[in-house]
Order: C-alpha cells, then structure tokens, then sequence
C-alpha cells in the first residue's frame, strides 16, 4: 500500500510516538521555522488559507478563513480550543492520532494560535478518552520542558499554554458554541451567533474552534508548503489526506489515512480488508451518524467533501459505517434516532419533542405496530426539523430522511408484515 | 430606518427591532412561547416562525431572531410557516396534560390559546407522557412540572433578569426539569413574576390556587400601595374576595413585574383567611352600629368639642398610606374646620427628610424606574432597597446587567441580586463619602465653567472619605464615575441624616453641571409620603409634636385616619397614656390597628380595591387605581352566615375622604362646589397648575418646578469615632413584615423574617456575642429578645433593629436610642 | 464530607482557571473518584469551592452522563449502545454482565461492587461491543472477556489494562 504517511507516519502499533521520534520526523521544524523566526502570523494564515485545509470536524469550514476571522485589533487575551470531544457515532479517527503522535496536534495548536495571537489553548476532550487526555497531558509537559510550550516560545516573545479541559459527556458538546459553553462551567447549549466565537467567544474574548485532525494537518502543510498539501488529495479541488474510520461489515474496521478523494469501494476493499465473508454492501453513512444512507449507487464515489455533497450527502468525519444486506435499515436508524433523541440538550422544540417522536414511530414501525401514516409524518418531521436551533435535530433527521428515500420499500414491508422482515433484535 | 413589508402591511422600525416586534406594531400578534419582551429573544420555542419570501433572508425562519431588514417581504399566513407552528404545538402537546379544567393557568393560558388557534386538536402521538415529580417552592408558587413546555421562560427570568440562583433548568433533553437543588421556599422576593410569565400553568398562584376560573373573576387596573414606588397591578376579586395580585405592565414604573410583598400582601382587604381580621362594623365605644348613627356621633362629638375648647382641640392624623383625595380632603377640612394638622408622620426627622426631598426633586433631574434600568453609574445613599423599596433593587440590576457600576453607601449588611461595591458608611458619614466621590468626579475645566454658588459647593466637598474596612478606593471610583455618562443617585430617607436628601439633590445638581444626564430617585417612606409632602409646610407638624399638647389637655379629640401612631411610635406606653386622656377618639381605617381597638368611635374605610383612588408615587407619578369590586365580607371560606338581608354583609365601609366629609357636616363642598378632581387641585396647586383639575385625573408626572435650585453648602460632617462606649440602634425596614397593609397580610404571615438584631462582627466579638445567639436588649423602658446576625460589612457601633410587626420594639423614648455594651446580654 | 486534604487539592485545581466555574466537572468528576457519586452534600461542598449555588452546579451535573447524581458501585459499567455496539451484540453483552454478576440493568449489584448503565458511542467503533468501566475503555468484547475483566475487579480490585 503506497499511502502518503503524514498524520500517521510514526504510527506504532500500541505505541504512542515520543517527542523524538516526531522530531526526527521533521516535526517541530515548522514551529522553529515560523515561531522561532518571528515571521509574521498573517503568513501561517495566507499558508493555510492557500493549501485549501478545511475542518476536519464535521462542517468543512476552511480554516485559515476561520483564524481571519478573529478581527485584527480583537482584545485580549485571545483563546484556541481544539475540539477533542469527537463523539459522533462510528468517529474515533482523533482517538487513534492522539495515540499515535500527540505532538502533531500538540505543534499544530500552538502554530493555530500563533496565527492569530492567541494567549491560551483548550484542549478540549470527551471522558470516554481518558487515555488520550493522559496522554495529552504527559506530552504537553514534555513541549513545556523542550521550550515549545508556555513563557515566549523558543525566545520569540510570543507566549502560549495549553490546558486539557475534561468534558463530563454529552454530544452536543462537539458543537463548537456549546462547546465553548462547557468550558466555561455553563449548560452546554449552543448559542446562535451573531456574535460568532470568533468575535466573542469564551468570556467574550475572541475563540477559534479547530477540530483535532485540522490542527494535525497545520505544521505539515507549514513545513511542506500549500501546494505539496493540495497534491496529496486524488481529486482536483481536495487538499491533503484525510483519517477515514471505517466500521461495521468489514473484515478490518479501524481508521487509515488515505489521500482526500479515495473512492468508497478502493477504501472498503483495499484498505479495510473489504466485506465481512458473507457480507454484501447494502448502504453505509459516510460521515458519521448524521449523514445520509449511501447506497451501493454511489459505491465509487470519491469521497471528498465537494463529491458527496454533489450527491446529496456530507464527507462529515469521514466515519463510514457500514451495513449489509442482512441489516435492518428501519432498525439501525431507530437506534440513531435514540442516540440522538438522548443527546438534544433540550433547548428547542424541534430537537427536543421531535426526535423522540420520530424514534417512537420507528420503534413501532420495527416493531410491527407501524401504520403507513407514519411514513408521511415521519418524511414532513425530516424537513421541520430543519427549523432547528443549531444542526443536531437536522443531522439527526439525515438517516430517517435518506432511509424514506431510498429504501421506503424496506419500511413499508415492515408495516405490512407487522413485524421486522430481519428480525433483527434492535434495542429500545 | 428600514422598512419592511409583513403580511401586505409595510411598516418602518427603527434598526435593531425584530420582525416579531415589527409585526407587533401593526398588530400581528405572532405566537410566541419563549420571547418576551423583557427576557430578549433565544430562539427557543420555534413557534414564532414566518416565511421570509422576499429580501435579504429566504425560508421559514424565527421572527423573534431576524432584525427587521429593508426589503424584507414576510408572510405569517404562508402554508409551511403556518403547518411548521401547527407541528411545533403538536410537539408541545404530546407531553402536556389535558387538565385544562383543573388547571389555574385556563382561560389565561397563551398554551391553550396557541393550541387551539393553531388547530392542533387530535393526538396522533401514540407514545406515552412524560411525566415528573413536583417540588415544594414555598407558600406562594405550586409547581406542575408536567405542564412544562420548555420555553426557558422560568429560569431566564429567575437567574439572568431577577439574578437568584436557586431555581433553574436541570436534567438535558426531554426530561429537561425546571426546578431548584432541593424542595424549599424560592430565595427570590421577586418569585411571584414566575406565574406570569410561565406561559402555561407550571407555576400557579398558591393563594388563588384552585379557587376560581380566569374568566369568572372581576378585576380591574390597580396600583400596589405598599411602597413608595407604586408598581401597577391588577386586582382580581370573586364572590367579594381579592384573589389575587397580578402585575401590570407599566414601561416607567415596574416594567412587567412586581416584588412578592406586592404580589401576595393583599388579603388585608379579605379581613385574612377566616375574614375575621378586618374592623368591618361601625362602632361606638366597642358596640356595631349602624352607619349612619356612627356618623352622627363623629359629627356631633367632634362639633361639641369645637365648640367648648374651640376648633384647635381638634387634631386630623392622616398617613402616608392615605389616598390623595382623601388626603386632600383632611388637608381642606384642616383649614376650613380650624382643627390642628392634618399630621402625616410620626417622626419629625422622617417628615423633614421627605419633605426637603420632595422640595427639591426637580422634573429635569428625577428618574423613572425605566430611566434606573439605562443608567451606567448608580450611588445608593443610605437604603435598603430588597427592604425598603424592592422593585428598585430589580431596576439597578438592569443597570448592572448592561455593566453599570454600582456603589451602596449604607450601613447596614445590605444584599442585592446583583454585584455592587459595598461601603458600609455610618449614616453621618454618607454625605462625607458621596460628596468625595463627586467631587473627585468633576475636571478641573468642568469647575472653572460652574457658577458661583456650583463651585462653592463643589469645593467645599471634602476631598478625602477614607473607607478602611471595605478596602475600596474612593478615588477609583470617581474615575469610573467622572467617564459615566448617565449616574444616578438614589438617596433613602430612613437611617440618613436629616440634610442628606438635599445633598443628594445637590450632588446630581453638580453632576448636571458637569455634563452629565444625572438623575436623582428618593425612597420615601410610604405610599402617598410624596403627596403628604406637597400638603406640608414649614408650620406642619409630626405626631411626636402634638403628643405633649394630649398630654397637656389641649387637645381633646383626635380623628385617625387609616393612621396608626402605635405602628411606628417608640413608646408605646406613653401613647396608650395619653389616648386615653382624650374626649374623643375617632378613628376611620380598614386595618385592624392598636388605634382602631381604642377608638370611640370607629367607621370602616374602602381599601384600595374597594374605591376608585389615586396616588402619587415618590418620583411625582400620579397614578389611578380602579375599583375592583364593591367588597364586603368574602363568601369565600366560612360562609356568612345565611340570613335574607337587604345589605352587603360587610359593606360598610366607605371611602376615607367621603367619611371625613361626612362627619365633618361639610355639606355644601362636594355636592355644589367642588369635584374631587377640583378638590386636589385646589389643595395642592401644582395639579391645577398642570390642568388636572379634572376626575380621575390624567396619570403623569407632576413635580413642582424646583424654583431654588441652589446648592446648600455642605456642613462639615462631625468626625469619626464616637467617646462614648456603646451601641447606636436604629430601626429598619424589613420586607414583608414592616409596612402597612401588607404586614396586615395574612398570606405573608408564614414569610416574615425571623426576628434578628444586626451587629457588626468585631463589635459582637468584643462583647462576647456570635451568629446565632439569641439575645436581650435592654432599652429604655424594656428588653426585648431576639436573635443576633453579625456582620463584616456593616458599620461598627451601631445595631439595627427591624421594625416589623411581631416584634414589640416600642420600649423606647426616641426614634432611636443609645444602648451601653451591658445592655445587650446573651440569653 | 470531603476531607480537608481533597478539598485543598480542589481549591489549587479551581485557583489555576481562568474562571471558577470552568473547573466544575473537574471537581466533580475528583470528588467521584473518592466518592463514586455525587450526593447532596457532595454538591454543596462542591459548589461552595467552586462559588457556584448547589442549583447551578446542579445544571450541569444532571446533564453529564458522567456525573453521577444517585448511588452508584465501585465500578460503573457502561456499556454503549450506539450504532456499532449495538449492531455487534450491546445487548447481549448487557443481559451477560446482568446475569454473570447479578447487576440489574440500569442499577447496582446487591454488593454495591457493579453499576450496568448503557452509554451512548464512545469510539471505539473499530472495537465493537465496547464498554467503559470508570472511564477505562473495553472492546471486542465477548463473554470470556467479560468474565475475566469483570472477575478480576470482583476477585482482585485489579482493572485489565484498558485499550
């Protein structure tokens, strides 16, 4: 396999890389090149900016026009948070790259808020990875005693320090305004901006919100240059690599790092072992659990963020869980539909008195008492809930919506048979 | 400006208004559950979607979110905002009760309202309900959790706009519960506003609880009494019983809200629970009589007395809780019968207080609650705002909202819902401290452009107030003050020294010069304290200082009208002494006072719910309150006894003024001469001056214009430190239990403050004394026990001691006394 | 409740914040390890460090799934139920922890040693049926696993390396 190793270049099996091994990996050279040297931050920015780097998050938002966002003469101090909370089911990519090269996020951080003068960094991360927050902190000391972290950077003057915040645990603190919310000891509820984060964010100071992959790929792109990013992706408007997590019905579920724009059936044959002896690919959600059923239609798609969303789905975070044609469709979505009815904070209606509503006449639906009423609810719920507070109760109506979409003919079984046609045993 | 185009009306709003208040001007009531109009917009609810058509924004979206945008094209009725506000109530719906019928809330409910305007009107849900368990929230507030529709109303109302931490949202998704940590009394005195702004039935009114239906009660506008600050309410009676208190919205006074003791000290005008508690008879010498024969007996008694010791034996008490026509009628009568008064206050400090206050509140300097809210810099000179005047304290915590900085100069171990620096300032250091941090305000040039009589004052402020136990910096705060654009000082009248309200007055005269929008709030004693004032002159004199002419046999008869010496006068002995010196005692009130058990003759007085009145609040606010029903004995609880009578069982009463005229045999004035409104204007010229001669008069504001102006030279302020060892007690306010009606309240009862001495640690230390302890204070003629609070923040040498009813203070010879450390014991 | 020594450690953690109230889930989720949850006192205590009312921290422990506000054992078992475990068996390995080491689901075993509540994803997809014992991480989980894992908590108060 000739991948392009750049965020798992010292990946080791059950080993995390040392501080060592990053640097003779080049790592830390673009941290002395740029920090050490004084240039000016407005370069990182326009470097970022030309290499085409979106978030790696979930939403694609470009990043360097994030970091610009923070207006030249914001107050300070100004702070960084690097989402860490990753809880979006079948996403687990930032967990594997914290456990295999912590520096990498480590030096992207401090280059982020390099490029717009921030003070402090969150790293902000999800209980369930309590591994990964020791490990952070253990490396963190590690660039605090090497002299790349804290009181003016390798003698540049310029000052920044990175604290690992624990999350208690909920989904919707990977929601940046949330997130920002939970940092600060509030109710993790989102806020709509205006104001944006960027402007006002933690303590109403000006906050970039990066996602962990993003800032990875910071120090990479600032050593190698824009252009070399761009040419690592497989399709024309791509840029860089991207960690795909691949699980369910292949022989190798695990995340990989593949060029930006692999095709689905390149990554589920060649680089997860293809499907499980038996299995045939039925459908699988690309981006996680609030992306859209993917149907063996679209099994060469480049999986890029401009190629699926030409056909009508989301790269998201690149999760893609994979289902097979002993699956029951009806049944996996009412348990997305738990999930994400259990993780509304609660705040708007749709969200809130929706979703389990929708989870209701799907469990009835798999569960023999559907009627075939609840189709035309259920499809009119998927557009309402569009009128949301923030993207969750949206996302959530994704798998449903795409469900009625392409296997309506699977649901409607059901209700004739007043039963599951799989007989799949799906929890409440 | 822009203008926009909402359902084929075009309008235009100024920039920052929100499509939903947009709409709201051209009245198109949008539904709404979490937006109200002074909690902001949160996007919570959905259920004030429109459809954008045209403009800047496209789609479905929240009218409460979107500022108003030039070009914009909306529509309410369009198809899908219609079916999307239909879906959202059927979402609300799924978990909701149906016990509509049970339910306080129906009939009132924007829930029910919303629910059948939309159409939503069969369950499709086929899932279960949710449900919860209630919490015990105190004697006001019933909580019915499952009625929540989760509009986040409750706690942004109690945390961000009340600023209480103890009641708020726990749990997350649908099982989201609004409830405190643990069962027990809410903490916020300002807990009532959460029945009126739940817009369904989570939390209903305990007193009214289960009683009758929204639309079988009468009621009617009405003003709250209790204070000075006349916060506008709504009376709502049934079956000859106030229900309950609902706050009315008035932009200027109480915005959408209302203080507990507001709320809930109502049922005074009920005669309490078993309605046994209101003088509702005539009476002579203890016995019911007729009207008419008390009357006659008033009239008679008084004329004779008149007649044998001439008219100035006579002497007319009024109050502060007096309406103003009746407090110009005693103010007439006064004049026209030759008797002694009318007499409004006890105590001649407070009386001369009030009265240089309102001398010198000027219409260009005084402020409106509303203008409180806008202020960015606010000086509390010597009040108890939560205890004195609470409402205020919710209006400053506006003003701190938007980042106003706050000072309180007060004595006492004061608290408030909101951060403010503190400097605990014995009383004769207020004006020391006030007049060093305006002085260190104004610029060297902002004092060379002052006239004479602005730069004598100014410099003869003192430069220095040295604060050591509050560690502040007086001179920082000047800074802060010197950039505000719009202070205001608010300057009590209770523990002040007598010269300080026209410092005060002085101190935003000097603010004004310098460029300032500077305003000036008093609180005053009670409820009509303003208008007894404008009926005041130099020769009117305090209860205190007629005292000795009953004592002397000068004065042979007294008329009490709703006034009751034995609420606040210190020695109650020497009170019950000499009122029973007297020929006559007559006394006309709704309140089952000390003075009411000992008249002579007694005739009932129509509460505030019972008259058509008027009162003017103590920023010159004249407001009307309207009759809400006749009154009479409640048929509620234990029914009257059932006897075919061609009478209101307790339908006696009568309006104070109308009384008066009655006994006085003044006939010809009202029938022939006067109108009430010509009344009022004729005894207090500013109302004709203002052309409202006529009834009920116009609401408004009537300040006198403040002719002098001029700055009274500071007196230098005496010294720190006292000689002598000992204590200087003074007596407080407390909210709740000390202010007539309210304290009357039955429904307050079981909320009045434990009774507690308030001392500063260091002092409490050094005489042996900690938190907690109950002790005895030996004062002139008695001891009293009680328990003891000790305080850091508060000034050493001084006790405070709270005036509320329950607690039989009145052992002492002066408004306040001198106490030697001996003197207070642990017991 | 909490020991003078704890709470000088939790009056450090707070000083170092930027705020005191960005501390509140450290300080609870450290008061759990001494104390397994969070009761009434233990919040009180809790919101008094961090300059909180009981109430407002009260906000935020509710809405963690990690704070716990009733009784729970000495090791909490969560088991996830999101779409990965869920197709790989979650349930089983429920009904297996449930009947092995007599834990009802949703509740603690009669020795107070196991709590079985279900959690949503935690990501460990690729490890499908996974589960987190106070906040060690399990997957690939089949009975075998579970019985040793969960026997030596029970035999030894040892936890198996997490994953």
């Amino acid at each position: 396999m000739a991948q392009p190793l750049v965020l798992f270049k010292n990946r080791h099996p059950n080993r995390v890389a040392t501080l060592d091994e990053y640097r003779q990996s080049g790592g830390y050279a673009a941290l002395e090149r740029f920090i050490g040297g004084k240039i000016d931050p407005g370069e990182v920015v326009r470097l970022i900016d030309e290499s085409g780097l979106r978030g790696r998050g979930g939403a694609g938002f470009p990043a360097g026009k994030k970091w610009e966002a923070v207006p030249k003469n914001a107050p300070f101090p100004r702070y960084l948070v690097a989402n860490a909370d990753e809880m979006e089911p079948g996403t687990f990519k930032d967990r594997i790259l914290l456990h295999t090269d912590p520096h990498c996020v480590i030096e992207g951080m401090i280059l982020a808020g390099y490029a717009f003068s921030a003070t402090k960094g969150f790293f902000f991360i999800r209980p369930s990875y309590d591994s990964s927050a020791a490990i952070m902190e253990r490396e963190l000391e590690i660039a605090r005693q090497s002299g790349f972290l804290g009181k003016s950077i390798l003698g540049s003057g310029y000052s920044f320090d990175i604290v690992v915040h624990r999350s208690g645990g909920r989904y919707i603190c990977g929601e940046a305004t949330a997130l920002l919310n939970a940092i600060m000891g509030k109710r993790p509820n989102p806020i709509k901006p205006p104001p944006y984060p960027t402007e006002k964010g933690l303590w109403d100071r000006p906050t970039v919100v990066n996602n962990v992959e993003t800032l990875a790929c910071v120090p990479h792109i600032l050593r190698n240059g824009p252009q070399w990013f761009k040419d690592l992706s497989l399709t024309s408007k791509g840029a860089g690599t991207k960690l795909f997590c691949v699980s369910g019905k292949v022989n190798s579920p695990g995340a990989e790092e593949l060029p930006m724009g692999t095709p689905l059936r390149e990554i589920i044959e060649k680089h997860f072992g293809g499907m499980l002896p038996g299995s045939e690919f039925k459908a699988c959600l690309p981006g996680g659990a609030s992306t859209r059923f993917l149907t063996s239609e679209h099994y060469d798609v480049p999986m890029d963020f401009d190629d699926l969303k030409a056909i009508g789905n989301r790269l998201g975070t690149a999760a893609i869980m994979i289902f097979d044609q002993k699956t029951c469709l009806v049944a996996t979505t009412h348990n997305l539909m738990k999930f994400f009815a259990r993780e509304s904070c609660g705040w708007c209606t749709p969200c809130r008195e929706g979703l389990p509503y929708m989870r209701e006449l799907l469990w009835l639906i798999e569960n023999g008492e559907g009627k075939e009423e609840y189709i035309d609810t259920l499809r009119s719920m998927c557009k309402q809930v569009w009128n949301s507070y923030c993207a969750l109760a949206p996302g959530a109506a994704e798998p449903v919506a795409s469900l009625l979409e392409f296997f309506e003919d699977e649901v409607r079984e059901h209700i004739r048979l007043k039963g599951c046609p799989f007989n799949a045993k799906a929890g409440n | 400006m822009p203008r926009l185009v909402i359902d084929d009306l075009e309008i235009e709003v100024p920039k920052g208004t929100k499509v939903i208040d947009a709409a709201e001007r051209l009245g198109i009531m949008i539904p709404r559950f979490c937006y109200h109009e002074a909690l902001g917009a949160v996007g919570a609810c959905r259920m004030c979607a429109v459809k954008f058509i045209e403009g800047p924004l496209k789609g479905v979206q929240m009218s409460c979110m979107i500022d108003a945008q030039d070009g914009m094209v909306v529509s309410t009725t369009d198809q899908e905002a219609v079916d999307f506000r239909k879906r959202v109530i059927e979402w609300l719906m799924i978990n909701h009760p149906h016990d509509c019928p049970v339910c306080d809330e129906g009939g009132q409910c924007l829930l029910q309202d919303e629910t059948v305007s939309s159409g939503h009107g069969r369950r499709r849900y086929p899932g279960r309900k949710r449900t919860y368990r209630n919490q015990y929230l105190g004697p006001f507030i019933a909580h019915e959790m499952n009625r929540c529709i989760h509009c986040y109303r409750c706690s942004r109302y109690y945390q961000e706009f009340s600023g209480y931490r103890d009641l708020g949202p726990l749990q997350i998704g649908n099982r989201v519960y609004f409830g405190r940590f643990k069962e027990g009394r809410l903490e916020s005195p300002f807990s009532g506003n959460l029945v009126d702004i739940c817009p369904t039935g989570v939390y209903t009114d305990i007193p009214a609880r289960f009683k009758v239906r929204r639309w079988d009660l009468q009621r009617a506008p009405s003003v709250c009494i209790n204070c000075p600050l006349g916060c506008n309410t709504i009376g709502n009676s049934h079956y000859r019983a106030v229900m309950r208190v609902e706050a009315r919205m008035n932009p200027y006074v109480n915005g959408y809200f209302l203080c507990d003791e507001g709320r809930f000290g109502f049922s005074y005008t009920n005669g309490g629970a078993d309605h046994a508690q209101r003088p509702w008879n005539s009476r002579i010498s203890g016995a019911d009589v007729t009207v008419e024969a008390a009357l006659a007996e008033s009239a008679s008694k008084i004329a004779e007395i008149s007649a044998i010791y001439g008219p100035g034996a006579v002497v007319a008490l009024g109050s502060t809780r007096n309406s103003l026509e009746t407090q110009s009628m005693l103010s007439r009568l006064c004049r026209r019968k030759g008797w002694q008064g009318p007499v409004w206050f006890n105590d001649p400090a407070i009386y001369r207080k009030v009265r240089s206050g309102v001398e010198r509140l000027d219409s260009g300097i005084a402020v409106s609650m509303r203008e409180i809210e806008f202020a960015d810099f606010v000086i509390v000179a010597g009040a108890d705002l939560l205890n004195e005047a609470p409402m205020a304290a919710m209006a400053i915590r506006q003003a701190s909202r938007k980042n106003a900085t706050i000072i309180v100069v007060d004595p006492r171990p004061i608290s408030l819902p909101f951060e403010f620096r503190h400097i605990p300032a014995a009383p004769a250091q207020i004006e020391r401290c006030l007049g060093s941090l305006v002085k260190g305000s104004i610029s060297k040039d902002e004092l060379k452009g002052f006239d004479s009589s602005a730069k004598g004052f100014c410099k003869a402020l003192p430069a220095k107030f040295e604060e050591k136990e509050s560690g502040i910096s007086i001179s920082e705060l000047s800074g802060q003050l010197m950039s505000a654009k719009r202070p205001v000082i608010v300057c009590g009248t209770g523990i002040v020294c007598e010269s300080t309200p026209a410092f005060a007055a002085d101190c935003a005269q000097l603010l004004r010069e310098s460029g300032k929008k500077a305003g000036l709030f008093y609180i005053l004693p009670g409820a009509s304290s303003f208008s007894s004032a404008l009926l005041s002159g130099p020769e009117t004199k305090t209860f205190s200082e007629i005292l000795p002419q009953i004592e002397e046999g000068l004065i042979k008869a007294l008329i009490a009208t709703e006034s009751d010496p034995f609420w606040d006068f210190p020695d109650r002995e020497r009170l019950d002494r000499a009122l029973s010196m007297l020929d006559l005692l007559v006394v006309i009130d709704y309140l089952p006072t000390e003075t009411v058990k000992r008249a002579t003759v007694f005739h009932p007085s129509s509460t505030v719910f019972e008259m058509n009145s008027t009162f003017v609040n103590q920023e010159g606010r004249v407001q009307h309150a309207e009759r809400v029903h006749v009154g009479g004995v409640p048929i509620w609880g234990a029914h009257p006894p059932r006897i075919i009578r061609n009478f209101v069982p307790g339908g006696d009463h009568q309006p104070a003024w109308e009384l008066l005229w009655k006994i006085s045999a003044e006939t010809s004035m009202l029938e022939s001469v006067l109108t009430l409104g010509e009344l009022i204007a004729a005894e207090i010229p500013v109302f004709e001056a203002v052309g409202h001669s006529k009834y009920p008069i116009t609401e408004g504001r009537i300040i006198p214009e403040n002719s002098e102006g001029s700055f009274v030279k500071p007196k230098a302020s005496p010294a720190k430190g006292q000689t002598a060892k000992g204590f200087n007690l003074l007596l407080t306010d407390t909210i709740f239990a000390s202010r007539e009606p309210s304290a009357y309240a039955d429904t307050l009862a079981s909320v009045f403050p434990e009774a507690t001495l308030f001392m500063h640690s260091g002092d409490a230390n050094g005489a042996g004394l900690s938190e907690g302890d109950m002790v005895s204070v030996e004062l002139e003629l008695g001891a009293i026990q009680l328990k003891l609070s000790v305080s850091q923040r508060m000034a050493r040498g001084f006790l405070f001691l709270p005036r509320q009813r329950g607690i039989h203070w009145q052992k002492m010879k002066e408004f306040s006394a001198w106490i030697a450390p001996e003197r207070i014991r642990k017991i | 409740m909490l020991s003078e020594e704890l709470k000088q450690e939790l009056r450090k953690m707070i000083a170092d914040a930027e705020s005191s109230r960005e501390k509140a889930v450290d300080v609870m989720l450290d008061i759990q390890e001494h104390h397994l949850w969070m009761s009434d006192e233990a919040m009180e205590e809790a919101a008094e460090l961090l300059g909180m009312s009981p109430l407002e921290l009260d906000e935020l422990a509710t809405f963690y799934d990690f704070i716990y506000r009733s009784p729970v054992g000495k090791y909490v078992i969560h088991v996830c139920d999101s779409a990965m475990c869920w197709l790989e068996g979650h349930q089983r390995v429920m009904d297996h922890i449930s009947t092995s080491f007599n834990v009802p689901i949703g509740g603690t075993s009669p020795d107070g040693l196991f709590t079985l509540l279900p959690v949503c994803c935690i990501g460990y997809c690729d490890r499908a049926p996974a589960m987190v014992i106070n906040r060690r991480v399990y997957g690939k989980l089949t009975p075998e696993k579970i019985d040793r894992i969960l026997g030596r908590l029970a035999r030894d108060n040892e936890f198996h390396p997490p994953e």
